[in-house]
Parts: C-alpha cells; structure tokens; sequence
C-alpha cells in the first residue's frame, strides 16, 4: 500500500505541474508578453499551494476522505482550467481575475495533497523515510511533467485536452484511493460513483474538447449571427443587431452597415468624379456589392465587372433580402456582369479595358495577399486602363501602418501612374488610406453625384491631408520577389496587437 | 461480499468505459492520420532501360522499317533538346530526337493534376551569369528575360523570378527565414560563417591566370590555373578541415548544399565542385537581387515543355534505341518503337548521343550488327577499344539515386515560425524538404490546396547499395518514410495530404568525385567515337540545367560544322 501512494504522489504531482504549465501558456498565448504571465502565474501558484498546505492543518477527521475528495475537486478544476480560460476569453470583461481566481483554486487543492498524503502515510514509514520518499516522487513527477508538456502534450493533444487528461488522472488517483482504502472509509460506493462520474465527465470533455472549440469560437461574435458558411476559400459570417449589419470574412471586420457609406463613398468617387462620362468599370474584390451601389450613381456607366474569387459572397449578396437591401439590389442591375475567378488570371487573360478600376483587397497580412499589391500586378491594371484612365486601391490605415500604406503609393509610381494618396474616417476601422493611380494627372471632381452624405468637394480637399504622424519613414517598392510590403506591414500592424 | 462484488464490477466497467473513450479517441485520432489517399509509385520506365541493358530488346528483322535522318539524336533530356534547338535554329532541319520515354525532358520531367503542374526534378535555374551566352539567348527566346535596362543589365520577367520569400529552414522547432543556420548560434559559429562566406565571394570574384573567371557556369569555361585545378583532388569534406570550418552549423550548410546540388555528402564530393555550388552564380539583374533564380510550377518542366513545342515533329518518343553503329560513312542506329512495337533502323550521318554516358557501354558498338550493310567502322572500333580502359573507369562513375514525390494537399503547411516558402528545408532531416509548386501563383484565395515536391537523395550510402534499397522499398515504405520526415516538419500533415506520387530515379544525377571534374576520364569520354558525338550533363560532371544545355550545343555545333563543310 506504501508504495501505490508514492506512486500517487508522483501522480499527482505530475498532474499538479501540468496545470500549473497550462495556465501559464493559455495566459501567454492569449494576453501575451509570457515573460510576465509565466512569472505571475508561477507565482500565485506557488503561493497558493503555501495556503493549501496551511489550511491542511485545519482538517482532523476523515484524512482519506478529505483526500479523496480533494483529488475529485483538483480533477475537476483542473482539467476543465485550459477549454474554461479559452471559452471565457471573450466573454469576461476583466480575464485576468477569472485566471488569477483558477490558479488559487487549483493552487490550495494541489497544496492540500501532499500534506494530506504525508499524514496517510504517518503511521506506515518512519519520518525520516516518509519526507524522503514522497518528497523524492513529488519532484520526480515535476521533472516527468515539465518534459511532457512542451514534448508530447502541447504538441500532439493541445492544451485543452492535455487538461481534460490530467483531470482524469486525477479522478482515477481518487478512484484507486477508494480502492485501497474501501475498508477504512464509509460509503465507498458513492465516493466511487462520484470520482467515476468526474472521470467520465472530463473524459468528454476530452473526446469532444473539438467540438467545444468550435462552439466558443462561434461565440466570440458579440453580435447575433444571422448567416455563417465556410466557403472553400473563406469563412463568411454576418451578424445582426438592431440596425447594424457586420460582414466578417476570416473573423475579420469587412464592413458595418453603420458607416460603410463612408468607406464605399470615399473608395468610388474621387476616383469616378474625376473623369468625363467613365463607362466601362473594373471591380477587383468588394464582392458584398456595396462599391458597385456606388458605382451605379453614375448614369454614364454602362458595364461593371466585378470579380471576386468565392461565388458564394455574390451569390449572398445577389439573392433579395437584407443583404442585398444593403447594396440596392446592385448586383442584380443588368450592367453589371459577376466573375467568379481569380483577379490576377482574370485581367491577365482579358482583353477588356476600363475607363476605372476599383481594387478592394483585403489587407496585405500574408505572402499570397502581398502579391496583389506588387508591381507587377499594378502592371498588368495598367494595361488594361483605356488612355486617360484611373484607378484606386484600397491600402490599409496611414495611421497604423504608415509605412506600408506609402509603400503601396511609391509601388504605383514606380510603374509609371500618377497617384493621389488621401485617406478617411471610418468609425469601424479608424482612420483609411486610399490611392488613385491614374495615367493622366488627377484632375480633382468638378462635382459629385447628388445625395452622397460623406464624399463632397470640401470632405475630399481635407483627406489628400497628411498630417506629420502618418508621413512614411521608409521607402520602398513591393515586388514579387522582396514582398516589403507584407514584411512592412507585419512589423507595422504587430506593434498595434501585442499592446492588445 | 457477492454485493459488493458486483459493485466492484460496475465501478471499474464504468472506469474501463472512460479509459475506453479517451484510447478510442486516440485511435480515431491515429485512424484519421492514417493513410488514406492514393500512393502511385510512377517513375522512369526501368523495365525499357534494363531491357537494353541487358541485350533483351527485340533485334530488328531484316525487313524491318528503314528511315535516313542526317542527324539522329539519342536522349530528349535538356542535352538532346537543346542540341535539336541549336540546329533548328541554325536552320538545320534534318534531325530526329529520339527518346525512350514517353515524354521527353529527362530530368526536367513534370507531371500535372488538379491543382497545379509540378516538377519531377530540376525546378530552377539560377539568373544567367556574363559567360553563360547559351542560357542568356534561350531565355531571350522564350520572354524570360525581356530585355536590357541602360546599364546592360537583363530585365527578367517578375512572373518567373522566384517570388519572396524563397527559403525557410525548420531548426528547433521553428522556421528561419532562408537556409543558412541562424538561430542558436555561439559567436565562433558565426564567425565562421561569415568567413565561408568571405571566402567564397573571393572565389566568386577570382579570376584566374589565364584571364578566365574561377568559377564559371558552365563550367568548361573556367580558368585552368593548376592552384583551383588542385581543388578537384581532394573532397569537400577535406577542404573544409584544411580551411579550419569545423562547427556544425556550416557543416551542416555545405553538407546540405552537396546533397542538394550533386545528391551527396561533402566527403564524396570534389572541393572544386563543392565551391563551385557558392562561387559559380554570378548572374545579375536589372529587377532582382543577385542570387536570385528564376523557377515555374513545372520546375524546369517549364524549359523542357516549351523546347517540345519549338521541336515540333522532330521528337519520337517511346524510342528504345538498342544499338548504335558508327560506320565510315555514318551511323546506324537501331530501337525499338513501344508504340508500334516494332524494330526500326534509322541511317544518318551523325549522332548526338544525349543519354546519359554510363548507357554508351551498352549502346555504342564498334561493329555493325546489321549485316545487310557493309563492312564495320574501323575508326569506331579503334577508338572503342582504345577507351576501353577508361570505359571501365566510367562505370565506376557513380550516379546519386534519388525519390522524389510530389505530394498533393488541401491547404498550404504554414508551421511555426516565418510563414511558407518556396523551399522549405528541415536542419534535422535528411531529405531536402520540399518545394511548393503553387508558390509563384498570385491569387486572392487563402488556403488554397496545393502540391510540394519532396527530395530525397540517397548520399548516405554506396549508390549502388543505395539503388538497390530504393528498388526494393515499396510505395507504401516510401510513403511511410516520407510521412514521418514530414510529420516531423508539420505536425498532423498527413490528415492534409490528397495524393502521393513517387519517382525513384536510379541514376539521378553524376556524382563529381573528388578528380572527376579536371582529371582524364572527363577528358576522353567528351571525345566523340567516329560519327557519334556526346553531349550530356554526365561530361561536365554537376547535373544542371546549363551544363546540359552546354554539352547539347556545343555537339551540335561540331556535328553542325562537319555538316556544312
């Protein structure tokens, strides 16, 4: 019997360790900078393992089963701690409190168990022995743990289920205990019964911690979701609340019914304004058909084309109802053609040229994005521009990315366009940059279709003006083979959520 | 106790339900990552070469068909198809390039689903150095470069140059950006990097006595200066320990690069050649750094596909030539048409024997077979006999085997650290990684499934021993092998991936021993025998693009020249 509860000390500890390392690496992962959360997590860890042992020596009677029950309690917490800390993260106003509150929990349970162990074990070894030989398993099992974690279990089970798992180690300690115990201790068969119960309860946990996942993924929209769909290229999801439509693609913001006026005004008309009569328009993403609501104000237009890779967005935006409320019917105007195909192996093979362009990309976060902002891409827009025309480009924030913004602008210029950068506020965003990249110099709108709330002669003169803070430090070209512009951006927009 | 028994009996059934539930979910797990997509083992057809290797081939009957062709070449490598492209586009026409698979390209080989083409083989070529003329006017032909800016220097089209980023090496746990070991470094190790690197730009930048440059691609023009000769007598490995580089990390980088390079370790690789690797590219651009190299989804397939267009109805395929005769007056040679499955003799002039070299021995006969013609070369037969001893020290030329496998998958593997490159190298495997076929694309999907093609060069062992484990392993071990290398680099690929191909290449590339490069065998195997020129790869002793080319063209301008006078 000694000797099952030295092995249950190194049980236990192990499990003790383990949780100890998983709510350090779920705090870094999700409020970063881990130097601090390792080092406050450790902290209050340890020291609440201190009170646990103090208040082990307010429990006299019923050792074993005190300990029994401790372990089913240490199973519990612990092992759902990493999905509860996931879950929570959206949810919790203050998430520190809940973290710091779990680790003290775990902490005093896992501080309770050895001195609980110790004095099961009083009466079975010699003192001298008994230090020695739990203390000798307790830290053997910290070692054990300390290499499994980043070896073996962050790696191949994640961080939830290698909670869910030590939980059921912990319940299963609780299980053998009853069982060695089952002559000593009063109502072995309920005390089974609930260890089992925790054991089965977490071994769920551990089998669905996927699906549980999922689900708190899909919980972290504060809004109610009224559509979601993974398409094969991405995943759309529209929330609705009150008035306010969002549409987010990849868990990222495209617009918000509230002020998107704002954003689709200022990306179609300085652009469209400043030719005469244009009437043959290019659309480069922006497949939630609110540019081309834009685009329509101008009765001279005679064919948009609008490409946009996933058929499901036009699709979505197309078919009547809320969405294409939104957009004015826009998509369905029978000048207007949809093209489900990539935009770069779409204007390369076209023949078709186009008095303006509308280029609405998403961000340059990644390589493949990157590319649609090089060079060579703003090469091949340029031949497909009829003389005199222009285009404009959608290129991130001047504010939190100065210097990517303007790398896009030098990019155009480099090319040969004239360019005119001027940027706007978008509530929902912040402060945006756009480009017009023309062929011609930009001669500045006479006047704006009627009825526009944000874009007018004197809005338009205030955004060509930059102030001091959003002026570049660098200087580059994005090309296909130097991608600067995705490692500018990088570098720029990281800065913004690590302070997250 | 019978009650308590039972009781006893519920409990650990129902702890044996829990434990059941978390192995079961283990199991589906190990289910899901099991192999369940198809594994085709393709590859050169060895059945057709060891056929003509051991003298099985079908002889041709006496009414077999005859045709005359002036100029026959063997092997539709880049070699034989750059040869066929030198004499078209010198206004010769009278040639037929022979090739025994069915389609031509040899190690440019490519293959194509779904998703994208890939390649079988060689998949860049680096930007064209001052000397490397042939490179620069194919490349001129086919828009790859288009043009010269005011200082001279090549314009190359941004479509086909190597996007960023290029490389990306897996090493504790994380990816670095580019191939040369960064992190974790003691201060001597960088030290010692940086004066590898020193050294080679030296070496790049040497010009020898004789004027030429040290190292140059390809690598018959460069400088005959007996100090850098030396350099062939004695291997990587042994260069390494006289110049003082003993720290692992640039161990490990010019180990890869020879794996890479020449399918071997750096203890069976010449030292000329091992720097050659560093201090032979040269070539600059006007809109890229140097370094740069230029690379299609089709790896060199691109080269190979566009020269099968340009050579349009001068191409058999499904050719197993089974005999070459060369005789006073010209040549005869013999194959057998898979296609028709029929014997066929073709008469000419001259050939181009662009297989590889080891394959002469079998092919290349002194006398006639053909009786119906008269008497045997003389020449030929001299020449033969005369090279016979170096003949046997060519057998001994050693051929690196390698698998390559194009592997099919639902999504790009990102990984820890720096995000997917075009080459994407591990520090601890001893594959070379992968290459992703999809890299140059510009599309707005994320996420897109793509192909990568995974090296494997058998350096380790004796190429022969080598050939015979990579014969002898199934699809299923390869696979199994290969998975476990990738599991290594991206955890849970293998429930990603759609399709494996593989593709052993028994003799993959010449192997430059030490004395290989500048010694006599090269010499006299680069000698014709009667009517039949060699041009391959095999003659200039490091299997690349250039040299190939190279030795393709400069047979076609002596057979071109016997030819018009």
């Amino acid at each position: 019997m000694t000797y099952s509860l030295l092995i249950t000390a190194f049980v236990i500890s192990t499990c003790g360790l383990v949780y100890e390392l998983i709510a350090g690496t779920v705090a870094s992962y999700l409020l970063g900078d881990s130097v601090t959360q390792f080092s406050t997590v450790i902290g209050v860890y340890l020291f609440s393992m201190g009170i646990g042992s103090f208040l082990s020596r307010y429990v006299d009677k019923d050792i074993i089963l005190k300990f029994i029950q401790v372990e089913m309690l240490v199973g519990l917490v612990g092992g759902c701690s990493a999905a509860l800390l996931f879950m929570s993260f959206e949810h919790v106003e203050n998430f520190r409190i809940l973290l710091y509150a779990l680790v003290t929990a775990i902490g005093v349970l896992v501080g309770l168990e050895i001195p609980l162990l110790m004095r099961i074990l009083q009466d079975k070894l010699e003192f001298k022995e008994l230090v020695s030989q739990v203390f000798t398993f307790d830290y053997v099992g910290a070692l054990l743990a300390s290499l499994l974690f980043p070896l073996l279990l962050v790696p191949y089970l994640g961080l939830i289920r290698s909670s869910f798992l030590f939980g059921i180690f912990n319940a299963l300690v609780a299980v053998w205990t009853v069982h060695l115990f089952r002559n000593d201790v009063k109502g072995t068969f309920g005390l089974r019964s609930a260890a089992i119960t925790v054991a089965i309860a977490l071994s769920a946990g551990f089998v669905f911690s996927d699906q549980l996942m999922t689900w708190a993924e899909s919980s972290t929209y504060q809004e109610p979701i009224i559509f979601s769909k993974s398409t094969p290229y991405q995943r759309i999801v529209i929330t609705c609340k009150g008035k306010e439509v969002r549409l987010f693609l990849n868990g990222n913001l495209q617009f918000n019914s509230r002020d998107e006026y704002r954003y689709h005004e200022a990306l179609v008309h300085p652009a469209m304004s400043s030719l005469k009569n244009p009437e043959n328009i290019l659309v480069l993403g922006g497949g939630d058909g609110m540019a081309v609501r834009e685009l329509l104000k101008y009765p001279s237009v005679k064919t948009i084309q609008l490409v946009d890779l996933d058929p499901e967005m036009t699709k979505l935006f197309r078919a009547k109802g809320l969405l294409s409320q939104l957009n004015n019917d826009a998509l369905s105007d029978p000048r207007v053609t949809v093209i489900n195909q990539d935009a770069f192996v779409w204007l390369r093979k076209s023949k078709d040229k186009f008095d303006c362009a509308i280029i609405d990309f998403p961000d340059p976060s990644n390589f493949s994005l990157g590319k649609l902002y090089s060079d060579t891409f703003y090469k091949t827009v340029k031949r497909a521009l009829k003389p005199g025309g222009v285009c404009v480009i959608q290129s991130t924030s001047p504010y939190f990315a100065k210097n990517s913004y303007w790398c896009v602008v030098n990019t155009l210029e480099s090319v040969g366009f004239h360019t005119t950068p001027y940027h706007a506020y978008v509530p929902s965003f912040g402060d945006w940059g756009y480009v017009v990249a023309s062929i011609d110099k930009f001669e500045h709108p006479a006047a704006y279709p009627a009825n526009l709330r944000y874009v007018t002669d004197e809005s338009f003169r205030q955004m060509l003006n930059f102030p001091p803070d959003m002026v570049a430090t660098e200087k580059c070209v994005n090309k296909l083979n130097n991608q600067k512009l995705v490692h500018l951006f990088e570098s720029e927009w990281g800065e913004y959520v690590e302070t997250f | 106790m019978p009650k308590r028994f039972t009781r006893a009996v519920f409990l650990s059934m129902m702890g044996g339900c829990a434990v059941a539930a978390v192995s079961g979910k283990f199991l589906l797990d190990a289910l899901n990552a099991r192999v369940k997509f198809p594994i085709r083992m393709l590859g050169p057809s060895m059945n057709r070469g060891h056929m003509i290797r051991d003298g099985k081939m079908p002889k041709a009957a006496t009414d077999a068909e005859r045709t005359k062709t002036r100029v026959t070449i063997i092997g539709g490598g880049m070699a034989g198809l750059s040869a066929g492209w030198w004499l078209k586009r010198n206004g010769f026409a009278d040639f037929k390039i022979l090739e025994l698979e069915n389609e031509v390209g040899g190690n440019s080989s490519f293959g194509k689903n779904g998703i994208s083409a890939y390649p079988w083989g060689a998949h860049y070529v680096p930007l064209a150095n001052p000397e490397s003329e042939y490179v620069r006017m194919f490349f001129q032909e086919l828009g790859v470069i288009q043009g010269v800016d005011a200082n001279g220097l090549a314009i190359y089209n941004d479509l086909y140059m190597c996007h960023d980023p290029e490389e990306r090496l897996l090493k504790d746990g994380s990816f670095q950006e580019g191939l040369v070991p960064r992190r974790g470094l003691q201060p001597s190790d960088k030290q010692e990097m940086r004066r590898f690197f020193e050294v080679m730009k030296r070496y790049r930048e040497l010009v020898g006595r004789d004027g030429k440059p040290g190292f140059a691609i390809p690598l018959d023009l460069s400088s005959q200066d007996e100090e850098l000769i030396a350099l062939d007598r004695i291997s990587m490995a042994e260069w390494m320990k006289q110049n003082k580089f003993l720290g692992k990390p640039i161990r490990w980088y010019v180990d890869y690069c020879c794996r890479d390079d020449y399918g071997s370790l750096p203890e069976h690789v010449s030292a000329w050649a091992g720097i050659h690797y560093f201090a032979g590219r040269k070539g600059v651009a006007a809109n890229a750094e140097m370094n740069s190299v230029v690379t299609w989804p089709a790896g060199n397939g691109f080269l190979a596909d566009k020269l099968r267009e340009m050579l349009n109805g001068k191409i058999e395929t499904g050719s197993a030539v089974f005999n070459v005769s060369s005789t006073e007056t010209g040549a005869t040679v013999s194959l057998f048409d898979v296609k028709e499955n029929a014997a066929k003799i073709i008469e000419c002039d001259y050939v181009i024997f662009a297989a590889p070299r080891f394959l002469a021995r079998h092919l290349v006969s002194p006398t006639r077979r053909d009786e119906t013609v008269s008497s045997p070369g003389i020449s030929a037969h001299a020449e033969r006999s005369q090279n016979e001893p170096l003949q046997e020290q060519f057998e001994s030329a050693q051929y690196a085997p390698w698998m390559v496998a194009n592997i099919s998958l639902k999504r790009v593997p990102e990984g820890k650290g720096v995000g997917l490159a075009w080459d994407n190298v591990s520090f601890s495997s001893r594959s070379l990684g992968y290459v992703v076929a999809t890299h140059q694309n510009i599309t707005t999907q994320r996420d897109a499934p793509t192909v990568i093609t995974y090296y494997y060069p058998m350096a380790q062992d004796e190429p022969s021993e080598s050939r015979r484990i990579l014969l002898e392993r199934t699809a299923e071990d390869w696979s199994q092998l290969i998975l476990a290398d990738l599991e290594k680099m991206h955890n849970g690929i293998t429930a990603e991936i759609t399709a494996m191909d593989l593709w052993p290449w028994g003799h993959g590339m010449i192997r430059p021993s030490v004395g290989y490069i500048w010694g006599e065998t090269r010499k006299v195997m680069k000698n014709s025998m009667g009517n039949v020129y060699f041009a391959h790869s095999d003659m200039s002793g490091i299997s690349n693009f250039e040299e190939a080319q190279y030795q393709g063209i400069e047979a076609a301008k002596q057979v071109l020249a016997r030819v018009m006078s």
